[in-house]
């Protein structure tokens, strides 16, 4: 679904990849862990289009990211949900789930797809005429997940989806993540607090200064001393245990 | 008496204001852009309006509108597009290039000298309201305007390309992460600050009868002005700055003292410099700006 191969960004003089090589399967929940300033956001932006790679390629269902526009990458069924959530403050809930069917013109089906988020985050339904900035925090990545929802991806990248939450909503965000999969989406995931994603993640790469310094399965992985070393030094954040 | 002709006239002037501002607002919302050439395109309608004299009236407006939309849709293609990824300064300074090419293109094919144009010269007239005396240009002005008012706002409201050009004020790069074409709102944007800068050279044209390759520059800087005063980056503040701009230019022309209104436009300025110091942000404050606090 997604294949990285030795992937190099710069920005500017500042060298943010230095030969990244990963892989997401179809149906797969994949984490990529690793410290603040370690990639993962530059990662996750090359992939969507938003940042062009100074070399390597990142290839999606047979399209390469890096020549395209992030528009049109959304519209081959890849969808990011960048990190603070980015939702569009001044417009009601409904308008954001409206732009998030910007790539499809199938009324009918975008109407239930907005039921199936309603449902799903039924918070949102409560809200639904309200000018967005209104919400919480916990709120707004519901509302920034059901937005890239409606986009209909077929493989969703998602970037820090637990930051600055409420363990208990964390354990939410985490649900609908596992939901999305459920339903045959395949999940990108970045997170600096790993504890949740290293419960549902099918594979977990470990980013560190632009490298990736280890990969395997959670249970590969848990009780290597160089993955403790990296996975405690991160789990101060909130919602670790 | 007195008092309701001068609110007539203030509205009529803030009228054509606003929607001079609304142009720069526009672009400006989503781009970034502070278009200078936006006075070119005014310029450009009167021109349309000057080399198609004796046309019907409806083929002299749907040729200007079809000009500066035109026009309006090549500067973006052939400059600002480039340039997109540039900083705010580079995009001002091409659209300084941008203005002064466009002037001198003019000047190269008409000349320096301005031109009369009959244009409407059946609004000159006034018409009686109890004692007040309303020219028909200030009338047609003011219904024109709110009009197209109206429809701006139902186009952002209703459409889909209108709610995707609110979005895309707000944050272009999660806009385009949402799968908004960043060249197909950038051009609608262009488009409608053709049509509106369009009205503006209509105002122009049949209020003076003459035009010159000047024409749009004193108008594009109180358009940049009042999107200032309103708030640069909201649409909205940039139509309530023009209607400001222009009640406070009516008001000093009625009451200053008759020795000092040939001055009127440098204490328009100053007024301008003061409001500043007391409100750098404009009045309404950018949507983008204000959900980053």
């Amino acid at each position: 679904m997604l294949e990285i191969t030795d992937l190099h960004v710069n920005y500017g003089n500042i060298v943010a990849l230095r030969g990244i090589s990963l892989e997401v399967a179809e149906g797969q929940i994949v984490a990529v862990i690793g410290p603040n300033g370690a990639g993962k956001s530059t990662l996750l932006l090359t992939a969507a289009g938003m940042v062009r790679p100074r070399s390597g390629s990142v290839i999606f269902a047979g399209h390469i990211s890096g020549q395209m526009q992030p528009e049109a990458l959304v519209a081959a069924g890849l969808s990011l949900v960048p990190e603070g959530r980015h939702i569009f403050g001044s417009l009601s809930v409904a308008e954001n789930l409206a732009l998030g069917a910007t790539v499809r013109h199938d009324r009918a089906e975008i109407a239930r797809d907005i039921n199936r988020v309603l449902t799903m985050f039924p918070v949102l339904k409560d809200r639904y005429r309200q000018r967005s900035n209104k919400l919480s925090g916990g709120e707004q990545q519901m509302l920034a997940i059901g937005r890239a929802m409606l986009a209909r991806p077929r493989l969703l990248l998602l970037d820090e989806p637990s930051l600055g939450l409420a363990p208990i909503v964390v354990g939410q965000v985490y649900e609908a993540i596992q939901n999305l999969r459920a339903s045959g989406v395949t999940v990108l995931v970045v997170e600096q607090n790993a504890s949740r994603a290293l419960s549902v993640a099918d594979r977990i790469y470990v980013l560190n200064s632009g490298v990736i310094a280890m990969s395997g399965t959670s249970g590969e992985l848990k009780g290597t001393a160089a993955f403790d070393a990296a996975y405690f030094g991160v789990s101060a954040g909130a919602g670790a245990p | 008496m007195n008092f309701l002709q001068n609110a007539i006239d203030a509205i009529s002037l803030g009228a054509v204001y606003a929607l001079a501002a609304l142009g720069i607002g526009l672009i400006f919302s989503i781009m970034r852009l502070i278009n200078f050439a936006h006075g070119e395109l005014i310029m450009a309608g009167g021109f349309t309006l000057y080399s198609l004299v004796g046309q019907p009236l409806l083929v002299l407006i749907l040729a200007a509108l079809i000009v500066t939309s035109i026009l309006a849709l090549g500067m973006e293609r052939v400059a600002f597009r480039p340039l997109r990824k540039a900083n705010p300064a580079t995009l001002l300074i091409a659209s300084f290039a941008v203005s002064y090419f466009v002037q001198h293109v003019v000047l190269m094919l008409y000349g320096s000298r301005a031109m009369g144009v009959p244009f409407l010269a059946e609004l000159a007239t006034s018409v009686e309201f109890g004692g007040l005396r309303v020219p028909r240009l200030q009338i047609v002005t003011i219904v024109v305007t709110l009009l197209l008012m109206g429809g701006l706002v139902a186009f952002f409201r209703l459409s889909r390309i209108g709610l995707q050009m609110r979005a895309a004020a707000e944050d272009f790069n999660m806009a385009r992460l949402v799968g908004v074409k960043a060249n197909r709102v950038i051009a609608f944007a262009f488009a409608i600050s053709g049509v509106l800068a369009c009205m503006v050279s209509f105002y122009l044209v049949a209020q003076t009868g003459s035009v010159s390759y000047k024409m749009g520059v004193s108008m594009v800087l109180i358009a940049f002005v009042s999107s200032v005063v309103g708030g640069m980056g909201s649409i909205a503040g940039a139509a309530l700055g023009g209607f400001l701009v222009g009640i406070i230019s009516v008001s000093l022309q009625a009451y200053l003292p008759v020795e000092l209104r040939p001055y009127r436009d440098a204490f328009v300025f100053l007024i301008f410099i003061l409001f500043l110091f007391w409100r750098p942000e404009g009045l309404l404050k950018s949507r983008a700006d204000r959900e980053r606090v």
